[in-house]
């Protein structure tokens, strides 16, 4: 049972050297990475189906790394909400290898791409996957290292300015996430989650002071909001995203947001939900970390929605749009987080905000990795993504323009596509959000849910009109479709419509996931700590 | 320079493997080791140059001309670097294959070996050299790719 949690991680990473391996051999490595990444979604099935979702599933399951027994070994725990964000993961990772065959040269393809395409779904699933909060700091290294390569890829000018910007950034997130590591290990004396979780629930058995928890948390939410690319962290993210292969901006927006996204969820209302420490900070006073993560988060998710909103309005090619809107979405997986965490504990509003946020990352997964590589299939087809410059796509190519009329619609929230259950469960998480803590802040994150639908729909108008409706130009006229690259955006637009109309199975996972997150009694169950009692 | 490096590259290696054979218990392990075997070439490198452990050690012909990508010493250390990948994935795998998780490490004691006597023999060892192949290979490609810039 408890071997199809590694499962995943093993595929990865073995596809990983296989394809270093064959770099001579093109065709082979091509068939081996596809074969991989078709692997990596069967073992992601199965582990999620036979722990999670399946007739006699335990709902979680934990692997002690080379038998070493936790809290003293390296943990990997599955639960409803690593099996949610690794479904992601599968889904995202698949369209876009697909998509590479097809979209980056053969010549580009050689030089390393695949292996560290399959590295960064290793780091990744990793991140899902841990239970430990050092090995957390390590795989996020893992998905950096790859990430510094690709967004430089190309090597043009901007590509490399943009790797540096991301590089010198994102050392400096990693130095703080090591120092609030080390600084959370001296104060709880574990690493391992579950341990800490315990060990915060019954600080005096275990004779240690939290004091210190909340502002250590301060700092890791500070670097998980980098990785998610939250204002006032985001502005690596359009140069980042438009320098880096199209597929792996795909993956960029699709998986690695979400671990950032995955680690505050897990880290504050599975491990710290337990612990209560009084926040005395200027204007903010709370019981708990969760009270300090509900206004800062909150805050963050409505600058998100604001900036990312109106940056998209103003650009003017489709690419930097998309990029934009990332942050923008961000903010609206977000502020669902924050209403969650200033919910009272007992009620039932917590879960349902964490499942809306679940569920709007699912959507803006599928729904801009649909984007990011229509944009891209648009570009190589017309040699430019200038909305200036295109006009009249949706005459010269129904099939392509029809996926990105999907992916537009659900961006904006049209029922039935998945973008409107997203939208909807998050006005809803909003809205009892207000319902139950009437004030200024809840009221203020639901105007700024509204105004960022309101722009939405104003950048997808602005992105359809100018790109697809009106005459054919040019660039648009002379242009020729890479029928492959849309065989697969059509199969991403299905998914987008599929999830949709299917969407209750989805509401489900997405209910386990949420209840996984708030189960820190289950999780530390699960993990099954030995020794170190009244330690 | 070339008169240290002669004295000093067999001691820094000899020391290197000390390091990464007594590390799976004693401070030292495959990554350390491998530095110090990088260094060590390093320290070639720059008494000498790219090609001088071609010509002058394995007494081979350079062939000229060619990128650094495609230089035979920059291959064999991607090529260390693989098998070193390789070899760890496998340390890894083979605990799953007799039922352990993955990583289980286990070790035996050989009696009777002569002059040591009493061997200890880990099978982290394997990972261990597995780690050592890696940093070797990777920071001397570093080194030689971007020295030849």
């Amino acid at each position: 049972m408890s071997r199809f949690v590694i499962a995943p991680l093993l595929a990865a990473v073995t596809t990983a050297v296989l394809t270093l391996a064959l770099g001579r051999r093109p065709r082979i490595q091509r068939a081996t990475s596809v074969a991989g990444a078709v692997a990596y979604v069967g073992t992601v099935s199965a582990a999620v189906w036979s722990v999670v979702l399946g007739p006699a599933a335990p709902g979680a399951a934990a692997y002690q790394v080379g038998g070493w027994p936790a809290p003293f070994g390296i943990t990997l725990v599955l639960d409803g909400l690593s099996a949610f964000m690794l479904t992601i993961a599968a889904g995202v990772g698949a369209a876009s290898i697909l998509f590479s065959l097809r979209y980056v040269t053969a010549e580009n393809q050689r030089v390393y791409y695949h292996p560290l395409f399959h590295m960064l779904l290793v780091g990744a699933t990793g991140a899902f996957l841990t239970g430990d909060l050092f090995n957390l700091f390590v795989w996020f290294e893992v998905m950096l290292i790859v990430s510094y390569v690709f967004v430089a890829f190309y090597g043009t000018d901007h590509a490399t300015a943009a790797s540096f910007r991301y590089l010198v950034m994102n050392v400096f997130g990693s130095a703080l996430m090591l120092v609030a590591v080390g600084g959370l290990y001296a104060t709880t004396g574990t690493l391992n989650m579950a341990d800490m979780a315990r060990r915060l629930a019954a600080p005096d058995a275990y004779g240690i002071d939290p004091a210190p928890v909340v502002g250590l948390s301060a700092l890791l939410l500070a670097v998980f909001a980098l990785k998610a690319g939250l204002v006032p962290f985001q502005f690596w993210v359009p140069a980042a995203y438009t320098a880096a292969p199209a597929p792996i901006t795909a993956m960029f927006a699709g998986v690695t947001k979400k671990v950032g996204i995955y680690a505050i969820v897990r880290l504050y209302f599975t491990v710290l939900a337990a612990a209560s420490v009084p926040v005395d900070a200027p204007g903010l006073t709370a019981a708990s970390p969760l009270g300090f993560l509900a206004p800062v988060l909150g805050a963050m998710g409505v600058a998100s929605i604001v900036v990312g909103g109106f940056g998209a309005v103003g650009r003017d090619r489709l690419g930097a749009v998309f990029a934009y809107s990332s942050i923008g979405q961000v903010g609206f997986i977000a502020v669902p987080v924050a209403v969650a965490a200033a919910a009272p504990p007992a009620g039932t509003l917590r879960g349902v905000a964490i499942a809306a946020a679940l569920v709007f990352a699912l959507h803006h997964a599928l729904a801009k990795g649909l984007l990011f590589l229509s944009a891209a299939a648009v570009e190589d087809a017309t040699k430019t993504d200038r909305l200036a410059d295109l006009g009249g796509f949706a005459g010269h190519s129904p099939v392509l323009s029809g996926a990105v009329f999907v992916g537009l619609l659900s961006l904006i929230g049209l029922p039935p596509l998945t973008g409107f259950f997203g939208k909807l469960l998050a006005f809803d998480a909003a809205v009892r959000g207000v319902a139950s803590a009437p004030g200024p802040s809840s009221a203020l994150a639901l105007v700024a849910l509204l105004l960022g639908a309101v722009l939405t729909i104003l950048y997808a108008t602005r992105v359809w009109v100018g790109g697809f409706w009106g005459r054919e130009t040019t660039a648009v006229e002379v242009a020729t479709v890479e029928s492959g690259q849309v065989a697969v955006l059509v199969a991403l637009a299905a998914a987008v419509v599929l999830v949709g109309v299917g969407f209750d199975p989805i509401y489900r996972f997405a209910e386990t996931a949420a209840a996984a997150a708030l189960d820190s009694e289950g999780y530390v169950d699960v993990v099954g700590l030995s020794g170190g009692d009244g330690a | 320079m070339r008169t240290t490096a002669r004295v000093t590259v067999p001691i820094v290696l000899v020391v290197s493997i000390s390091l990464f054979l007594q590390g799976h218990n004693l401070p030292g392990g495959g990554f350390i080791g491998g530095v110090l075997t990088a260094a060590a070439f390093v320290l070639i490198y720059v008494a000498h140059d790219l090609d001088y452990l071609e010509s002058g050690v394995l007494g081979r012909e350079v062939e000229a001309g060619t990128s650094v990508f495609e230089h035979r010493t920059v291959t064999a250390y991607r090529r260390t670097l693989l098998a070193g990948l390789v070899i760890v994935l496998g340390s890894g795998f083979a605990g799953l294959l007799v039922g352990d998780p993955f990583l289980t490490q286990g070790y035996v004691h050989l009696e009777g070996v002569p002059i040591y006597h009493e061997v200890e023999l880990a099978s982290a060892l394997a990972f261990d050299l597995g780690v050592y192949l890696v940093v070797v290979g990777s920071l001397l490609t570093i080194v030689s790719v971007v020295s030849a810039e």
